[in-house]
């Protein structure tokens, strides 16, 4: 029993942060088809940023966590200006801008390198104390997460339900012509989905550095796997990714426990091979019909 | 002049010229680096087909030079296969592997199999670090794959002790005639059915296909087909350094070698060598600046995918005739 709350514990931790890493990632696939490779470089530097705010600017910790969202925002934004919008307009779009953000997310990493050096850096943002259930002491840190978490999908959830920013991100994402003639603006839509990833990615990168270290590699490990995550939910289904990043957060926390740490991801990619050839769509996403 | 003669007389010169160079420059270094080049010429190359002719979106080919590698050095290691016979087995495992992966994701489309092929590669990295068990402790601890530290000893092809000061030219011999049978292949695959194959497939896909054109066999043709010489590049790679680690699989390799092939020119026949050669030369000029490598290397990366995406290639090739490629 105590073994299955410590696992359930720490897969819903895993699975939050996945969840925060995946959305940004799965709206931007949904509204652009573009995968962004630069994800992982994004959200280590929201990890450094906060950690700079804090120990450099002298920071409140919850204003470090915004101007962190802030930068990368900015990123993201400064991606689709240098990146996406001069490729939007050319031809082979999904397989350039997935080459390009190769680069762009080398540069951030390397940048990162240089300034902080490559050593590994404690997260100052870290909340102190635990939580008994039964026999399992859960660190705070941890429920922390998790209401960050949720407390961020249900935002996103709303921008994306109720208002009309949302509104004509989701159409954007259904069909882009439709939307285009509709009025929508899509550029603008294209803009504001990657300043959202960038933000996003920041706060998830805050998360998954306050419980492991800062280091200028850390954000590759979340990014493959906030992919493993697009990918079995079906790429741009949001609602989908956060199941799904749940679900995958639990199986690594349970094979982790069972098979032992080594062979949690080697684990996790079996099934998505599997998932894969059983439905290449993903398991929420819709087969497109490709006519010729 | 057709467009195959053209490519036999560059492919000529290229060679009469590469053949001269040990002669007319035989410092040691510059001999060793160009051992390299050809070795990371050979992965370029076959990668080329699979990226830019086969329009398959896969990141596996490090971890097809790794398989073959690997194969290589523990096949010398474990039975004691010579050498010589162990590169041309190692070419046969990683088609092996290579069909396996096919198989796995050639069902999906582009972006997928990018993911997936970047997921099994990191797959491979992380199970050969983590494993610490010793396999086997003839010579101190080790395990299956070698862990961290990598595999080594495990023989020669032999040049070392037939030419004992000039064995570096002598592989510098066999690494130029492993490119020059890549560089024939892609140039036969290009040409050749598979790359009509592919053009049929690109420019009319329903044509195409109702002619019984089948996307999915060609493509893990073409897949096996760069496979092979992955794996022999790899195997070769092995018998130079005669060490294989897990350094293979870094990132930085793989942003290394798609920059040679963008820069140079997807899908073109001396895009992918000329974008080789140019960046390790580049390399070379910028040894000094060394830590700023990376950054510059994404920096070219965006750049050229953005401003010039056919690469240098499409530089030379501005007039009608690069139409057919």
């Amino acid at each position: 029993m105590d073994v299955l709350i410590q696992i359930v514990a720490s897969g819903l931790t895993l699975g939050a942060m996945y969840a925060v890493a995946t959305i940004g990632l799965s709206l931007v696939y949904g509204s652009l088809n573009m995968l962004n490779m630069a994800h992982g470089a994004i959200l280590t530097l929201g990890g450094y940023i906060c950690y700079a705010a804090i120990v450099y600017a002298g920071l409140h910790p919850a204003l470090a966590v915004v101007a962190a969202a802030l930068v990368c925002a900015l990123v993201g934004l400064l991606i689709y200006f240098s990146a996406a919008l001069p490729l939007l307009r050319a031809e082979n779009f999904e397989t350039n801008i997935f080459i390009a953000t190769i680069g762009i997310g080398s540069v951030i990493e390397n940048l990162m390198l240089k300034g902080f050096g490559p050593y590994p850096i404690p997260q100052p943002l870290a909340v102190e104390g635990q939580v008994v259930i039964g026999n399992v002491h859960i660190p705070l840190q941890n429920v922390f997460i998790l209401g960050v978490a949720i407390v961020l999908m249900v935002a996103v959830a709303i921008l994306l339900q109720r208002t009309s920013a949302g509104r004509a991100i989701r159409a954007t994402s259904m069909n882009r012509e439709a939307a285009q003639l509709m009025g929508v603006r899509v550029g603008r839509v294209y803009a504001q989905v990657l300043a959202l990833s960038g933000a996003l990615a920041a706060v998830s990168g805050i998360m998954i550095s306050s419980i492991a270290t800062l280091t200028p590699v850390m954000g590759g490990d979340p990014m493959l796997k906030a992919f493993i995550v697009c990918v079995v939910a079906g790429l741009g289904n949001v609602y989908g990714a956060v199941i799904a990043a749940i679900a995958l957060g639990l199986l690594e926390a349970a094979t982790q426990y069972v098979l032992g740490v080594r062979w949690s991801f080697a684990t996790l990619l079996l099934l998505v091979i599997l998932v894969l050839i059983w439905r290449p769509y993903g398991l929420f996403g819709k087969q497109q019909v490709v006519r010729l | 002049m057709t467009s195959i003669r053209r490519d036999i007389l560059i492919g000529l010169v290229c060679l009469a010229l590469a053949i001269a160079l040990p002669i007319a420059v035989p410092g040691r270094y510059v001999v060793t680096q160009s051992t390299l080049f050809f070795i990371w010429a050979i992965v370029v190359v076959q990668w080329n087909l699979v990226l830019g002719i086969g329009g398959i979106f896969s990141l596996a080919q490090m971890a097809l030079f790794a398989t073959g590698a690997y194969a290589a050095a523990m096949l010398g290691f474990y039975w004691k296969v010579p050498m010589l016979a162990a590169i041309p087995m190692a070419g046969v495992i990683t088609v092996a592997v290579g069909i396996l992966i096919g198989l796995a994701c050639l069902r999906l489309r582009g972006p997928y199999v990018a993911l997936l092929t970047l997921a099994i590669a990191q797959v491979m990295y992380v199970l050969i670090v983590n494993d610490t068990d010793c396999f086997t402790t003839a010579g101190g601890c080790m395990p299956l794959f070698g862990g961290v530290r990598g595999i080594g000893q495990f023989g020669d092809i032999g040049l070392r002790a037939l030419f004992p000061s000039k064995w570096y030219i002598a592989h510098y011999y066999v690494g130029l005639a492993l490119l020059a049978v890549a560089v024939t292949i892609s140039i036969v695959v290009i040409r050749g059915p598979l790359g009509l194959a592919f053009r049929a497939l690109r420019d009319n896909p329903g044509y195409a296909m109702s002619r019984g054109i089948s996307r999915f066999k060609y493509q893990l043709w073409i897949f096996a087909v760069s496979a092979f010489f992955t794996g022999i590049a790899g195997g070769f790679y092995a018998v130079h350094f005669r060490v294989v680690g897990p350094t293979v699989f870094s990132f930085s390799t793989l942003l290394f070698l798609i920059a040679m092939i963008v820069i140079g020119g997807l899908g073109s026949i001396w895009g992918p060598v000329l974008g080789a050669a140019l960046l390790m030369l580049a390399d070379e000029g910028m040894r000094e600046l060394s830590d700023y490598r990376n950054i510059g290397l994404g920096l070219l990366l965006a750049l050229f995918v953005i401003a010039w995406p056919n690469g240098l290639n499409g530089w030379l090739h501005r007039s009608p005739a690069s139409r057919d490629r």
